[in-house]
């Protein structure tokens, strides 16, 4: 299966190297401006690309859009997670885009930069609707691609009954507050571990740069990434404490981590929107009250990491206008709180955010407020590649015992030698 | 029918007969005509890629550059020289040829013992375990992860339970970075020998009975049967088999993918699953590149293996 994939995207891209006679990359390239958009309503067929949940529910969400719009017919295709990378590539070669993608933040610098990304039309999208943090994910030198669709930030879940059971009552504001409860947990409480924090695996650098931003730090510092820097390293030090205090495990294995939660045996874990429902169904009746969700702790500020997904038009775009007036339909406040409704993906638009579904739950409030301070990575074309050898350093700090400057030191040398790709 | 003709034409050459070389041209573009859909298959998804990622190695295009070619750089052997000094494919390159250099010995040697065991008179419900041991090499690698996952589990796991019993607190095979690679050369060996064991049952079977009683009746026992007898009839049997499962370890990279994702500290990344990585941060000519030497690796390998197992003149 794999490997007929591999074979596909050799097939495409040697297609697309029979053209490349002539040599050499332009530096720089000149700078997109937006196109203005048709007035009046949608019309024709509008081919929507999207993964996961997305996929597979937005035909049926649709329909209020095109009863607005009965011109218009909007028809999407679902496709994999896994498989969206090369497929979103594929056809960006061939130039056999849909009208509309779904493009995962990891790739939005890598994508933009191929330039098969529409600009988007400024009079139609108010960029100060949406959490800043998203909005900045869709920015590529200066100009946004696409629009942010829906959220997800990380907060502090912690076992509000086994930390009264260890005299704290208030939940962890600092950095300190954090380790004290952790530790009060273990000892008095009973837990094995006070605190889960991803020793390395994928994706283990959304769960340090919090704590980086929080003391500071910065990934890239004009167009150079800026990893060893002493903001880093002290947060390094601090998230490595918690694996040398053992007050977090190193290898809890998949899918452990609710159960031990829920049975007192973890104390605490740092993690997204997502969790608040599966511990209602993991914990049982009553269980809701047992847990709470805290911002992230503040060293100098209490940054958190954002993500989520944006969703875009691509320049081949056979209905370009009505694209993007769907897009401008699912970012209205309450087109996305229907959204809510239908996958709980969390509104990317904050006003959507003081609608009742999103304000009546204490835990999910506490995320919304957490999305004002909340930032992505750069948008760079090589992130993927460059986070990827940032979590092979985190395991080496968590697990490895490699010490905090070095780890630092390591991730530039690794991201550097990648480089920003521009 | 054209054969016929064509020796009847050349007996009796006859002036209004059509020139030979018309005829042939005609006879050619029969042949061609059978062989064109295969042909042009062949050519298209096959042959033109394989050419297609030679040029690739040696630029440097990567996703950014796909909607314009012609921003591509030619850049020689950089790749190439780049993969050399890249610690990541050193690292992947040193756990295949660990995987191959256990794994191929580890899954021939039960393949064979399986198959030996299966072709003599000791076994009792031959078919039961005919299908018992050919069943994993038919079974999805996804249904065989989950299993296996929940045998290695450090908690739960069968493995580390029966462990305990004798007092041995088990290791987190797959979470630790020096017990992963042997966990899955184990995995790979179970999967991989019943496929080995039809082909190397076919290869026993196909060796005359009557050579075993000639020896039995010259008193070789059972061991200098198996290594005077079995063993040399059995060498091209072998062969085919060090050379299919070395080219299938070379490439591995299902198992991996589906227990470990290339961890933990990189101990399971595997050649292919390394290029399958470059290939998703969108560097096309590196991964060409790396694909190359894995091609060449291969050839090298399948090479000494004819070298060392092929038949002699003896």
């Amino acid at each position: 299966m794999r490997r007929h994939r591999r074979i596909a995207t050799a097939v495409v891209v040697a297609a697309a190297m029979t053209l490349a006679a002539g040599c050499g990359r332009d530096s720089g390239g000149s700078q997109d401006t937006a196109k203005a958009v048709s007035d009046g309503k949608a019309t024709g067929e509008i081919t929507v690309w999207a993964m996961g949940t997305e996929g597979e529910k937005l035909a049926d969400f649709a329909k209020d859009f095109t009863a607005e719009n009965p011109d218009a017919k909007v028809t999407v295709t679902a496709i994999p997670w896994d498989a969206a990378h090369q497929k979103i590539a594929g056809a960006i070669a061939a130039k056999q885009t849909p009208d509309v993608s779904m493009i995962g933040t990891t790739f939005q610098g890598e994508f933009a930069k191929t330039g098969a990304l529409d600009p988007t039309p400024t009079d139609l999208f108010a960029k100060d609707s949406y959490f800043p943090g998203a909005w900045d994910s869709t920015v590529v030198d200066g100009t946004a691609y696409g629009v942010p669709w829906y959220v997800e930030t990380r907060g502090i879940y912690y076992r509000k009954d086994l930390a009264a059971k260890a005299g704290i009552t208030a939940p962890p504001k600092t950095w300190d507050d954090l380790k004290t409860m952790a530790k009060a947990m273990q000892d008095k409480a009973g837990v094995k571990y006070g605190m889960n924090l991803q020793p390395g695996k994928t994706g283990s650098w959304q769960s340090v740069m919090p704590f980086a931003w929080s003391n500071g730090a910065e990934i890239t510092s004009g167009d150079k990434f800026s990893f060893d820097t002493p903001e880093m390293t002290e947060a390094l030090q601090y998230y490595q404490s918690f694996f040398t205090e053992k007050l977090a495990p190193t290898n809890l294995p998949e899918g452990q981590l609710e159960p031990d939660f829920v049975a007192g045996r973890i104390g605490a874990f740092m993690s997204g929107p997502w969790h608040v429902g599966i511990l209602n169904e993991q914990g049982g009746a009553g269980f809701a009250d047992k847990f709470a969700v805290a911002p992230m702790p503040v060293k100098k500020t209490g940054t958190s990491f954002i993500g989520g997904s944006n969703i875009a038009v691509f320049k081949d775009a056979k209905n370009r206008d009505s694209a993007w007036k769907f897009l401008q339909w699912l970012s209205k406040p309450d087109v996305q709180v229907k959204w809510y409704k239908a996958v709980t993906d969390l509104p990317a638009v904050q006003s959507a955010w003081t609608d009742p579904a999103l304000t009546g739950d204490a835990n999910l409030k506490v995320f919304g407020e957490q999305l004002k301070d909340a930032k992505a990575p750069p948008a760079i074309p090589t992130w993927e590649q460059v986070s990827a050898a940032f979590d092979t350093e985190v395991e080496k700090l968590a697990i490895g015992g490699q010490d905090a400057a070095a780890t630092a030191k390591n991730i530039e040398t690794k991201a550097s030698s990648i480089g920003t790709g521009s | 029918m054209t054969a016929v003709q064509e020796k009847a034409a050349g007996e009796v050459p006859l002036r209004d007969t059509p020139a030979p070389d018309r005829r042939r041209w005609r006879r050619a573009v029969t042949g061609w005509a059978f062989a064109a859909p295969f042909t042009v298959l062949f050519v298209v998804f096959s042959a033109l890629p394989v050419v297609a990622a030679l040029v690739l190695s040696l630029t440097d295009l990567r996703s950014t550059d796909l909607r314009n070619p012609f921003a591509v750089n030619f850049v020689g052997f950089d790749n190439y020289t780049k993969l050399f000094s890249d610690e990541l494919f050193l690292k992947s390159a040193g756990n295949t040829l660990i995987f191959v250099l256990v794994g191929v010995p580890l899954t021939m040697v039960i393949a064979l013992a399986a198959a030996t065991g299966l072709n003599s008179g000791l076994l009792r419900f031959k078919a039961l375990f005919r299908v018992g041991f050919y069943l994993p090499a038919v079974t999805s690698i996804v249904a065989i992860a989950v299993i296996w996952r929940f045998l290695l589990d450090p908690e739960a796991g069968l493995l580390n339970n029966l462990l305990s019993l004798i007092g041995i607190d088990g290791p987190n095979w797959l979470g630790d970075s020096s017990t992963a690679l042997p966990s899955l050369i184990a995995m790979s060996a179970w999967r991989n020998f019943g496929f080995l064991m039809v082909i190397f049952l076919a290869g026993l079977q196909g060796i005359p009975g009557d050579l075993y009683e000639a020896a039995t009746i010259d008193g070789a026992g059972r061991w200098q049967q198996f290594r005077s007898i079995t063993l040399p009839l059995l060498r091209p049997t072998l062969l085919f088999g060090a050379v299919v499962t070395g080219i299938g370890y070379l490439q591995l990279f299902e198992e991996p993918f589906v227990m470990t994702q290339g961890g933990p500290l990189n101990s399971t990344l595997s050649v292919s699953y390394h290029i399958y990585n470059q290939f998703g941060f969108g560097n096309y000519g590196y991964a060409a590149a790396a694909s190359y030497v894995l091609f060449v690796a291969i050839v090298g390998l399948s090479v000494l293996q004819f070298r060392l197992l092929g038949s002699r003149e003896d």
